[in-house]
């Protein structure tokens, strides 16, 4: 239908796109960029009332209740899960079955372990007094690092859908393209992290 | 496993040839500058340094991060510009957003609007 | 004269099933069909909607009126604009874009044809939602723009509100997902040839609006999920007597709600210049100004937000800006306004309904830009905001405008979906009946809201000075229902019975009326090959060439074809493979549907809705399953190749 596939018939993948890049990916990463978007939201709200907190009767100063330790291993985690995802991704494209399994799964077994330590710190806050109604840190606190928590335990889900797929059909070209884009929705979930450990709990 | 070269250029685009060492080196740098970001938080909850230097400081490290995660992680660098026009023009808007609401909100401190 | 006719001997028929009946419409996943759902059903809300505006008209019409009670008054001006904009006006748009892209840029379908059918049944299943609201307690009586603190639980303790929400995320998603496919599909899907600068401005309108769809939509989705947490979750976003903050909301809500009109409106701007171009036999006169103005409006959309809120008092600082940024956008506007007038100057003129809608579109258009600029004045803004002046802005341009623009793009498409002509002495009558009736409607809304009549009141009193504009406002809005009911009578009676339409009825530049009326299912039995802004007109008249299009004839340079685009059979032709009919969108639109019902009654029925929650969650689950499955048969490399 498109030049190159009529004059070179099946060249590996090559989809004749008009930009010359895969649709998913491209869908993908205009997606990213709407969720860029959400986030900021979320963030901005935390700051625009991160002030007026400071103001009320009900104060709740978000330096007495965050724990640097705990959060910075919860950085941590999500970081080491990027590294461990690109290298399923750069597994998966030179066709090592093997070190993919293996990669992916650590990555998921890290996504698993950030819920952890994040339903760990809600509970652990809750019992400290930290909860949505109790002041507008914890309206907004909640809310924003929730909805990351949420995005967190969607990648879970997809890496695990992505892991299965390709489990079940090894051979199907599609597989380094399946494995990209959960890549890259998994990293950006990584890159809200960043944002919000900096913003959030560090400033 | 680190040290392998993929060589499969069959896409147009998005083929770095970036080695797994490679990525084991950006994820040490991450590291390190997470252990300053945090360093720099405690240690200057003695007050060593103004407030504003330290949050320039850690706005600073951690676009290095996001930097890093987006450019060798996400492999936007080096990668087909569309890419990078549905990613950095929503996260301009996104700074736009976030900017202009705290300048609109900056002298409404505690009264609601 | 279609391709299609000439080659569909040779072509393998595509290996696709089509079910017949309802299962064909339910499990369908081309992008026709998907348009047609999206304008039938939407025309259905837009119908609902009028409805709704005709009886506060009523209740207008006479002073100190008891025909509508003030609580049914506010559910009825909440649902009028609720469904006006997120169920009418934006899914005529996508659907008419659903239809008209793909064969624009000479494409067999959409991107992603599965999420394109998951993007109407959420768009839908939104919709039925948001009216199951009147059947449980009552609708929505908050304003569409729901300001707050009015929203919160003490004040709306129906959950009309949640409905509200809950429909308007779905459709939100609907249309995030929507608009995604539309990106990749006109960046990444257009024929060879077919290069940014060539494509239908229509097309064009259409990718800007969905850059601002998915930039926009997110902002609305998290102020809509602070509301649903202030209400149920206890949390404390928008109430001020707890430090939450009433404006926050206003912001976060035209930081939407401003690039929202410009959502409803480019797409028909791109209808228009469309239109006037095949009916003033011209091309359209500074494609490129057009465009781009295009590209300017959306970026400077952003930044005008806070025009819907002079009266708030964000200070002589805030206020400058946003009215100066304001003032700017008219530049664009104005720009394009030059550009359709342009067109038709010294062109040979066909009046035919089509034409005379975009032509009207023009002037009510203007209209409400100029009310649109006097409401962009801090000054002035604060004498006549939240009077009826602004209701007579909106109108001229989301009716005069938009709604019109739409006719123009469906008397001049019809042919196309359907195979048949509308009559066109009936549109005639329908478009000028439209047009008396709908000044009558809103121009003396112009006239009452200077004379200080505020919106969103259920009555007022004799004494008010307000009794004969408000008459003559009714009236029209009786005679506009006439002009619809003409309409419908036409699309009835057209679709079994008006003549046969041909491939080209409208002597058109583009690339869909190449095909046959209504197209094959694969759309182009070849893949076109395009040389020009107008290939056909450069096909059929050879000769025009040099004097329409030689200042963008690098094709002629280079001693190639002259012709439009290409259209031989290549001897060897690889099979059509389309996508698959499937149930998987439907099954996950009704799972995340069910999501949203036990969403709305988590925070009074905890474990009833947690499980309802639970029952859509698996019904998703399912129907993603059967998804990646059906994607992966049909996926390109299984099935060699085909876009
Ligand atoms: C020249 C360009 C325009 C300018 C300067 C402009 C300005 C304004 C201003 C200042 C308001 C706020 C009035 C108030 O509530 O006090 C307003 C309201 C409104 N405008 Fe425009 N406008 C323009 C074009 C448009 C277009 C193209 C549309 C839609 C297609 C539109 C739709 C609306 C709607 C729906 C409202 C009312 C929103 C509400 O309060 O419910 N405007 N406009
Ligand atoms: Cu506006």
């Amino acid at each position: 239908m498109s030049e190159s596939s009529m004059t070179r018939p099946h060249a590996a993948a090559a989809h004749h796109t008009s930009l010359g890049v895969d649709n998913r990916k491209l869908g993908v990463w205009a997606f990213i960029g709407s969720e860029t978007l959400f986030f900021a939201t979320l963030i901005t709200t935390y700051f625009v009332f991160a002030p007026v907190n400071r103001m009320r009767p009900d104060f709740q100063d978000p330096r007495k209740f965050l724990d640097i330790e705990l959060t910075t291993v919860l950085a941590s985690i999500l970081l080491a899960s990027s590294l461990t995802m690109v290298l399923a991704l750069s597994a998966s494209k030179r066709g090592d079955r093997r070190w993919f399994a293996t990669w992916l799964l650590a990555t998921v077994g890290l996504g698993l372990a950030f819920i952890g330590g994040q339903v760990y710190e809600f509970n652990h806050l809750y019992h400290e007094g930290l909860t949505l109604s109790s002041s507008l840190f914890g309206t907004t606190f909640f809310v924003l690092t929730g909805f990351h928590g949420t995005h967190v335990a969607i990648g879970v889900i997809w890496l695990l859908a992505v892991f299965f797929k390709v489990r079940a059909y090894p051979d199907s070209p599609e597989n380094a393209m399946d494995v990209e884009i959960a890549g890259l929705y998994w990293h950006f979930v990584d890159l809200v992290w960043v944002a919000i450990f900096v913003l959030v709990y560090l400033i | 496993m680190a040290g392998h070269h993929e060589d499969q250029g069959a896409h147009a685009h998005g083929e770095h040839g970036h080695s797994d060492r490679f990525y084991w080196l950006v994820a040490g740098v991450l590291a390190v500058v997470t252990a300053l970001e945090v360093g720099l938080f405690i240690v200057n909850e003695q007050h060593l340094i103004a407030k504003w230097l330290e949050v320039t400081l850690l706005l600073i490290l951690s676009t290095i991060k996001g930097a890093a995660v987006v450019m060798y992680f996400m492999h936007l660098k080096g990668d087909a510009g569309v890419f990078k026009f549905v990613f950095l023009v929503p996260l301009a808007f996104a700074t736009t957003l976030l900017l202009s609401f705290m300048a609109l909100f900056s002298e409404h401190v505690g009264i609601a609007g | 004269m279609a391709i299609a006719e000439r080659t569909a001997g040779t072509v393998s028929p595509p290996s696709v099933s089509v079910r017949p009946g309802w299962a064909g419409w339910l499990s369908t996943t081309d992008h026709k069909r998907i348009g047609i759902m999206y304008l039938v059903s939407a025309f259905v809300f837009f119908l609902i909607g009028g409805i709704e505006a005709l009886l506060m008209r009523i209740q207008l019409g006479v002073p100190d009126n008891t025909f509508l009670t003030p609580d049914v008054y506010n559910q009825m001006f909440t649902m009028h604009g609720t469904t006006m904009i997120f169920l009418g006006l934006m899914p005529l748009n996508v659907g008419l874009g659903n239809y008209m892209v793909p064969l624009m840029i000479g494409a067999r379908d959409m991107a992603f044809p599965r999420l394109n059918a998951l993007s109407v049944w959420l768009f839908i299943f939104g919709g039925l939602m948001l009216y199951v609201s009147f059947f449980v307690g009552g609708a929505p009586n908050v304003g569409w723009f729901a300001y707050a603190p009015l929203t919160q639980k003490q004040f709306a303790p129906t959950s009309g509100v949640d409905y509200w929400i809950i429909g308007i995320g779905l459709t939100g998603v609907a249309s995030i997902a929507g608009a995604l496919n539309f990106i990749v599909t006109i960046l990444n899907m257009r024929a060879p040839g077919m290069t940014l600068n060539r494509m239908p401005l229509f097309v064009w309108m259409q990718l800007i609006v969905a850059f601002i769809l998915i930039f926009a939509f997110p902002v609305l989705t998290v102020a809509t999920i602070q509301l649903l947490f202030d209400r149920h979750f206890g949390t404390r976003f928008f109430l001020p007597n707890l430090g939450g903050d009433a404006v926050l909301w206003q912001h976060l809500f035209w930081f939407f709600g401003h690039p929202e009109v410009y959502i409803l409106i480019l797409p028909t701007m791109g209808i228009i210049s469309e239109v006037l171009p095949t009916f003033s036999r011209k091309p359209i006169f500074g494609y490129a100004f057009v465009a781009y103005s295009g590209v300017a409006i959306g970026f400077l959309g952003f930044l005008v937000w806070a025009h819907h809120m002079f009266a708030v008092g964000l200070g002589p600082l805030a206020n400058a800006f946003f009215g100066a940024a304001s003032f700017l956008i008219a530049v664009p506007t104005g720009v394009k306004i030059f550009n359709w007038l342009a067109t038709m100057w010294q062109g040979s003129l066909h009046l035919t309904t089509a034409m005379l809608y975009a032509i009207s579109f023009i002037g009510m258009f203007v209209i409400g830009g100029i009310s649109g600029i006097t409401l962009a004045s801090p000054p002035i803004n604060v004498q006549q905001t939240d009077s009826y002046y602004v209701v007579a802005h909106m109108h001229y341009v989301l009716f005069g405008g938009a709604i019109q623009g739409i006719f123009a793009g469906i008397f001049y498409w019809f042919p196309k979906m359907t195979g048949r002509m509308l009559d066109e002495r009936l549109g005639k009558w329908q478009f000028w009946l439209m047009l008396i009736s709908f000044n009558l409607t809103f121009f003396p809304m112009h006239l009452s809201g200077n004379e200080g009549m505020p919106r969103r009141i259920y009555t007022y009193e004799a004494d008010m000075g307000w009794n004969l504009w408000n008459l003559m406002s009714t009236i029209g809005s009786l005679l506009l229902a006439v002009a619809f009911l003409i309409f419908l009578w036409n699309v009835l009676t057209s679709i079994r019975r008006g003549p046969i339409a041909p491939a080209d009825p409208w002597d058109g530049a583009t690339l869909e009326w190449a095909v046959s009326s209504p197209p094959p299912v694969y759309n182009f039995a070849v893949t076109p090959r395009v040389r020009s802004r107008r290939p056909l007109w450069d096909e059929k008249y050879p000769h025009l060439h040099e004097v329409n299009g030689s200042h963008e004839a690098p094709v002629a340079r280079k001693g190639l074809l002259r012709d439009g685009f290409e259209r031989e059979t290549p001897e060897a032709m690889e099979p059509i493979h389309l996508p698959s009919p499937t149930y998987a969108p439907l099954i996950v639109s009704v799972g995340i549907m069910i999501l949203g019902f036990g969403i709305i009654y988590l925070g009074d029925f905890g474990l009833i809705a947690a499980s309802a929650m639970l029952v859509g969650l698996l019904i998703m689950a399912a129907g993603i399953l059967s998804w990646v499955r059906i994607s992966h048969v049909d996926s390109p490399h299984h099935a060699h190749h085909g876009i």
